[in-house]
């Protein structure tokens, strides 16, 4: 028993779902469900339809090159077994499982911190667009006026103090 | 007793009305054919009686079951090259039970009498759901060379 992969979205195909088309070109498509395999037959490209992981990893939205994931790739070599082996295998599973999950979700992260910094800037430039509503235009310039004069009056002291 | 009499009446048109959508109606009964005869099929063995080349393709012209529609594992009858050919299906385009793969044309293997292949090797995947008939087909699947 293998838990496929969907050709179109690259979901998990479980035992007792999907459907598998074989063309004539002896190549066997597995699909997870009727939607990818509608999909398919309407010769979509995987890679292009936005909603599938072959789109996200083309597109560099999720990780692709990790050591986690050389894991999951297919082997041609038969191991010989050994209950050891097994045994290790399973906890040597769920640990990669974990530590794949953890760098998928960083990887999104990092991906996703830009948009913090875009929308502080946007909305620095939203604040300073519509700054009328929030403070009168000409709210403090009468004050500032005053203090503008105090300190000219000030400096034409000190002047007229250093000349003496 | 008002209320008897309303209800028989009732029923009466409900009767009267069913018959009447009955009338209306028509029984539609799925066509449930996957290989039956005169349908073209590829043999997609390698004897040479499947691989030269003829101005007809090779059609079924009987179906060896209880009703005359062959899924995977059936034999059939075929003529090709004008001469008569038993043959075993091992896929077809119409979907067939779950978990069993879907072929994109009708595939055949040439087979004797007996049920010995015709040919000495099979290229195209066949479905692993034909071990169950392990005694009759042993031959065919020992020269298949792919599984699907």
């Amino acid at each position: 028993m293998r838990i496929e992969k969907c050709y179109f979205c690259s979901g998990p195909v479980y035992p007792g779902h999907g459907m598998m088309f074989v063309r004539n070109d002896c190549k066997s498509f597995r699909f997870c469900r009727s939607k990818c395999h509608k999909n398919f037959k309407k010769k979509r490209n995987p890679r292009k339809t936005r909603w599938t992981k072959a789109f996200r990893k083309a597109s560099g939205k999720e990780l692709t090159v990790d050591n986690a994931l050389e894991f999951e790739k297919r082997r041609n070599m038969p191991v010989k077994y050994n209950r050891a082996i097994w045994d290790k295998t399973v906890e040597a599973m769920k640990r990669v499982e974990e530590i794949k999950r953890k760098r998928q979700a960083r990887f999104i992260m990092n991906r996703l911190k830009k948009g913090i910094q875009l929308k502080k800037e946007e909305d620095i430039v939203e604040v300073k667009k519509n700054i009328h509503l929030i403070k009168a235009p000409h709210a403090g310039k009468a004050k500032q006026l005053e203090a503008k004069m105090v300190q000219k009056l000030q400096e034409d002291v000190d002047m007229a103090d250093e000349d003496l | 007793m008002a209320l008897s009499l309303l209800s028989r009446s009732l029923a009466g048109l409900l009767v009267e009305s069913s018959s009447i959508t009955h009338q209306r109606t028509f029984s539609v009964s799925a066509v449930a054919a996957a290989i039956q005869k005169m349908t073209r099929v590829r043999v997609v063995d390698n004897s040479s009686l499947g691989n030269t080349p003829y101005h007809r393709a090779p059609r079924v012209i009987h179906v060896y079951t209880q009703n005359g529609i062959g899924k995977v594992g059936d034999k059939v009858l075929l003529a090709i090259k004008g001469q008569k050919k038993k043959a075993l299906i091992v896929g077809h385009k119409m979907p067939g039970d779950r978990m069993t793969p879907r072929f994109d044309s009708n595939n055949v293997v040439l087979i004797e009498d007996n049920g010995n292949p015709t040919g000495t090797r099979i290229k195209v995947p066949i479905p692993t759901h034909l071990r169950k008939h392990e005694g009759e087909y042993s031959k065919v699947l020992a020269i298949a060379s792919a599984f699907v």
